[in-house]
């Protein structure tokens, strides 16, 4: 009996890997960068579902065990099976300032490895557009390293790292490389974790994280960076998904319900620092716990009769982003003016539905980028109509079986701007991506995905989507 | 008098009881061996028992705690009837189901999760064993097997094992593994016991 299992799982194992008749192709967007932490597996013996229901999205326990430094919640020495190796005696604490203050590093090489690679098959596309070939039989598309753990009971560090991209060594780069104090608040008599500092490159508090994103490709709204074209001056790179350099401050009180950072970063994502000033980014979201049993809400993890789920909660929260873009610094491309600051925003809402075996969520966000124009009469830069842009996401899952995800995701992008440069045929562009999941194992999984996309232009009038089919396999070890 | 009548009585009877159990424990001997593990990483945690059944179910219950995420103990041997409590020592929940006992699935059960300190209890009324899950943390196993008798026992880290209290006679002794197949080994109790050497094969 037990082979006849093991051969059906091997058997469906290898349908989903490698029987799928369709390939490849580069994707639309970029991809997430990591997370599901082998590392932590074998530090505490435990398997990846612990923490993730769909790695690498975290689960309920998940989240509170990389709140909490990523550490258990609860008595986490109990826990671990790998000790880690002390740098001081606890008791120097006592002889602090005389000797170093003791801190400890993982007992073994907290590294863990990711491979994606996808398949895609793509709708035909007129040839003036390029020729590409419809199918592709495989991209190996990113390998990361990733670096996570603990020094000690208030410190936690990550580093991950995409050592190739697109199938070569080319184009890999940081992801996230941070230090964190956890409860800093602590020390002046604030709740548990209140309080807590980051600094290094992260990814924003996002109200839903692009790097442990399930989906294949990125949210179109995090994509979207302010551009005038002809309309103006603007040319903001600055996009809300990918990472940034700066320090965040930040907590958790009231066992997780609610979450608040503000953040201080270059603006300028992973590149180095383009401007003297720095952008701040505010986030603040509450949970409401709906379990009606009391003893439940409680629990880190919420369980019903036959086992574990995540609470039934409803999140709401909100997120603002200020910056100052800066152009013309150089004095290149105005030269008879000084450096241009142009204010900018982001804004929106943002919800997460919990119940049972099923998550609906989604985000609606506004952007706004203060625009100028040469005026040609009196060579003066005025203001133009801002660059503004609205959209958001909105996405549910389902778990058909504790192994097989259901996923329906609708993507939405307003630009006004972006259409009257011809990125688009209408103002706006929309996506919708219904796709499966399907984990063959806790930490391998395979990725169906359909994208039907907007209408690209591809000539003077001329349009076509770039629909697609995507099959991925994702592993960590 | 009535009440001294009463009490010498009882003393009667309980000095009768004590001398006829210990004439019994006294024809009772132990039967010790040990399991040599062909192919296997472990002789340890091998159930070895009578296949007889002599005496009723225990009405002592048996406790399979869940302590650092592990079950303890891995393997539990029980007589037909008995009630095993399940404990959560950890401060995360834990649940506890079985998908099938003795292979057959329609014997499946799931206890649910529950919370540290608390227990959960379930008697085991058919004979094989049930492997024992938690689906909060899937690399948490253990096994309770049912055995029919009370004559069982659970082999050491060098596979060594002893079942004590056999009433003398001829018996058949069995093998249960996790991994390995069923072994099946003819033995006679005389009153010094037995010793016997099993060997268990992947």
């Amino acid at each position: 009996m037990a082979n006849r299992q093991r051969l059906y799982a091997n058997v469906l194992a290898w349908v989903f890997v490698l029987g799928s008749g369709f390939y490849l192709f580069a994707l639309c967007n970029s991809t997430p960068r990591a997370l599901a932490i082998p590392a932590f597996a074998r530090k505490y013996q435990t398997s990846c579902a612990t923490c993730h229901s769909n790695f690498p999205e975290l689960n309920d326990f998940g989240e509170a065990f990389k709140k909490n430094g990523f550490k258990f919640p609860k008595d986490d020495d109990t826990f671990v099976k790998e000790p880690a190796v002390l740098l001081g005696a606890a008791a120097q604490r006592e002889a602090f300032p005389k000797v170093i203050y003791p801190g400890e590093i993982p007992g073994t090489i907290p590294i863990s490895f990711r491979f994606l690679g996808f398949a895609a098959y793509n709708s035909k596309r007129p040839l003036s557009a390029g020729p590409v070939p419809r199918t592709d039989l495989f991209t190996p598309d990113t390998f990361t390293v990733i670096a996570a753990g603990s020094f000690g009971p208030n410190l936690s560090f990550w580093v991950d790292d995409d050592l190739a991209v697109g199938g070569s060594g080319a184009e890999g780069g940081l992801g996230d490389g941070y230090l964190k104090i956890n409860d800093l608040g602590h020390y002046i008599g604030l709740p548990k974790n209140a309080l807590n500092l980051r600094f290094g490159q992260f990814e924003l508090d996002l109200p839903f994280t692009q790097a442990r994103s399930i989906n294949p490709s990125s949210y179109d709204i995090y994509d979207q960076a302010s551009v005038a074209g002809s309309l103006g001056t603007t040319n903001n790179p600055f996009v809300f998904g990918e990472p940034q350099r700066g320090i965040e401050i930040g907590g958790y009180p009231n066992n997780g319900n609610f979450n608040w950072s503000v953040a201080l970063v270059n603006g300028n994502n992973t590149d180095p620092a383009a401007r003297n000033s720095k952008d701040i980014y505010v986030r603040v979201s509450q949970r409401f716990n709906l379990e009606r049993d009391p003893a439940i809400r409680k629990e880190v993890q919420a369980a019903g009769p036959t086992g574990p789920r995540d609470h039934t909660s409803l999140r709401l929260g909100a997120f603002y982003y200020y910056g100052r873009n800066a152009l013309n610094i150089d004095r290149t491309q105005f030269p008879s003016f000084g450096t241009i600051h142009e204010p900018f925003y982001r804004a929106g809402g943002d919800f997460r539905f919990k119940y049972r075996n099923f998550q609906l969520y989604g985000l609606g966000m506004y952007g706004r980028d203060q625009n100028l124009i040469p005026n040609d009469e009196t060579g003066a830069l005025e203001k133009a109509s801002p660059v503004t842009f609205t959209g958001g996401f909105g996405e549910a899952e389902y778990w058909v079986l504790p192994w097989v995800i259901t996923i329906m995701r609708y993507d939405v992008v307003n630009s006004p701007s972006d259409f009257l440069n011809g990125a688009s045929k209408h103002n706006t562009r929309n996506r919708l991506s219904p796709g499966i999941q399907i984990l063959v194992r806790a930490n391998i999984k395979t990725v169906f995905e359909y994208q039907r996309r907007w209408q690209q232009p591809f000539g003077e009038g001329q349009f076509f989507r770039a629909n697609g089919f995507i099959v991925g396999i994702d592993y960590l070890f | 008098m009535k009440f001294i009548g009463h009490r010498a009585m009882r003393s009667i009877v309980l000095v009768a009881g004590f001398f006829a159990i210990t004439a019994g424990v006294g024809l009772a001997a132990d039967i010790q061996g040990k399991v040599t593990a062909q192919g296997m990483r472990s002789a340890a945690g091998i159930v070895v028992y009578v296949d007889a059944q002599i005496g009723g179910p225990p009405s002592q219950h048996v406790t399979v705690d869940q302590k650092k995420m592990t079950f303890i103990p891995h393997v539990i041997a029980v007589q037909k009837g008995t009630t095993v409590d399940f404990l959560n020592s950890d401060p995360v929940g834990h649940n506890v189901y079985w998908p099938s006992v003795g292979g057959n699935k329609g014997l499946a059960h799931n206890l649910g999760t529950w919370p540290q300190g608390q227990t959960k209890s379930f008697t085991f009324h058919d004979l094989g064993a049930a492997p024992l899950l938690c689906n909060v943390h899937a690399e948490m196993s253990g096994y309770v097997v049912v055995v029919p008798s009370a004559y069982h026992a659970v082999t050491g880290a060098d596979g060594s094992f002893v079942i004590r209290g056999v009433p003398p006679g001829h018996y058949t002794l069995k093998t249960w593994s996790a991994s390995g197949k069923p072994t099946v080994q003819q033995v006679d109790v005389g009153a010094g016991g037995a010793t016997v050497a099993l060997t268990v094969t992947r």
